[in-house]
């Protein structure tokens, strides 16, 4: 099979400028949250890991989507790119869930007294971790490119139901867990400052994450062409 | 003529399992041995908590699908039947939604005989026999269609013991969600509670099944 790319994807030429952004933006998301934005009047400064968590479970929520969204193009039309996209993105979003499972064990210490409780959003984070962990397993466990693909995409199609259940899950059930401050109806409930950094900080890792998206499937690109 | 062939499926899947009930079988005796140890476990007093019996019997209910799913797909593969099956027109959906009509019809008697056991076992005061009636069937519903798509694409993996329940288990949580807390509000009197757990239950059914019915034959290899 042929394998063709849009120009816009090709690795090489956007990778630099991408870098160069996520480097600067990373370094205004550094100064502001380290520096810019107040500390908690109850948390002090233990609020600034929301500055990395919170971007990391939005990652994780658009990385999943984009499984979802590459795994019904390659069940339309087989296209290679779409496998790559998932693939690429499955990954990333796995490295940025465990990286908000991670950062909220740390917040939840200090603040609920354990590292892990019972809890609707820990555990259906949990869950999510787990379920696209198994579709990176799935993928491990084959060779040939077009079964690989089909199976994934299945699962990659089905499990991102996970996401508006992990979002949702702590107004559904009773949690510890604060309700959404940002994605909710009417205003964002944080302090003014809090919000423009919380914003710069998800806009900083959100081009880190298209980043890596470009390095990732440009690998991947490659390991279909010498395949 | 989909549906017919379907049926078709589901019929010659339930005649071959009336034959051979290996898979019925392995259903039953797993949910009747968790039912049985689960008193010793957990001690009698929290077994018979609505809660813990109605989630409990629900988890090795989701459990028994999966053994029945995976023996309906390995008597295929033992009898060479599979690629004759997908060879026919429509073969895909039509075995994909056959396989799912079958493991219904399979969990439907599996759940009766659990929650038979459970209700006489534990000695289950159940407040209101005809929610439990239903939400048992709406559960058996729901679970079939993703149990079977995740069994389709492991079929031929050799990881398949490990990637079928990492996988199948935590896309069924809304649906033993609802259902274990509609069973539990059935035991415990709560009509209102009851009803619209099951309703919940059957909306979680309902978009598994469109799901399972537009990917589904796809999985299938």
């Amino acid at each position: 099979m042929i394998t063709t790319y849009p120009q816009a994807i090709r690795g090489p030429r956007v990778l630099p400028y991408l870098a160069g952004a996520s480097i600067l933006a990373g370094a205004g998301a550094l100064f502001m949250a380290l520096a810019w934005s107040p500390a908690d009047a109850n948390q002090g400064d233990l609020v600034r890991i929301m500055y990395v968590h919170v971007p990391a479970a939005w990652l994780a929520y658009l990385s999943f989507v984009v499984v979802f969204l590459a795994s019904v193009a390659w069940l339309w039309g087989r296209w290679p790119l779409a496998d790559a996209i998932a693939v690429a993105s499955a990954e990333i979003g796995v490295m940025f869930t465990g990286l908000a499972l991670a950062l909220g064990s740390i917040w939840a210490k200090p603040t609920w007294g354990v590292w892990w409780t019972w809890e609707p959003r820990l555990i259906t984070t949990a869950v999510m971790f787990a379920m696209y962990a198994g579709y990176l397993i799935l993928r491990s466990l084959s060779s040939d490119f077009d079964r690989r693909a089909t199976r994934s995409a299945v699962v990659g199609a089905i499990a991102v139901l996970n996401v508006p259940i992990v979002h949702l899950s702590v107004t559904w059930m009773n949690a510890l867990h604060q309700l959404p401050s940002v994605l909710r109806p009417g205003p964002p409930a944080l302090d003014g400052r809090m919000l423009s950094t919380l914003v710069v900080c998800v806009i900083a890792l959100t081009i880190f994450y298209a980043y890596c998206m470009v390095a990732r499937v440009g690998i991947e690109r490659a390991r279909s062409a010498r395949a | 003529m989909r549906v017919a062939r379907a049926t078709l499926v589901a019929g010659r899947e339930l005649r071959a399992e009336r034959a051979q009930p290996d898979g019925l079988a392995a259903a039953v005796g797993l949910v009747a041995i968790l039912v049985f140890t689960e008193s010793l476990l957990v001690g009698p007093a929290v077994a018979a908590a609505p809660q813990i019996a109605a989630a409990l019997l629900w988890i090795a209910l989701a459990l028994a699908t999966i053994l029945a799913v995976t023996r309906s797909f390995d008597r295929e593969l033992e009898d060479d039947a599979l690629e004759a099956l997908l060879a026919l027109p429509d073969g895909r959906d039509a075995l994909y939604a056959g396989k799912v009509m079958a493991a219904t019809v399979l969990l439907l008697i599996v759940a009766a005989v659990g929650t038979g056991l459970a209700v006489f076992l534990l000695d289950l005061d159940v407040a209101l026999p005809g929610h439990l009636v239903l939400c048992t069937v709406v559960g058996a519903v729901a679970l079939p269609s993703l149990v079977t798509l995740y069994v389709a694409i492991s079929l031929r993996l050799r990881a398949r013991a490990l990637l079928i329940p990492l996988l199948a288990l935590p896309a069924l949580l809304p649906q033993l969600i609802c259902v274990s807390a509609g069973v539990t509000a059935a035991i415990a009197g709560d009509a209102g509670a009851s009803l619209a757990w099951c309703a919940l239950l059957f909306a979680a059914a309902l978009a598994s099944a469109v799901a399972g019915l537009t990917i589904g034959p796809a999985a299938i290899e």
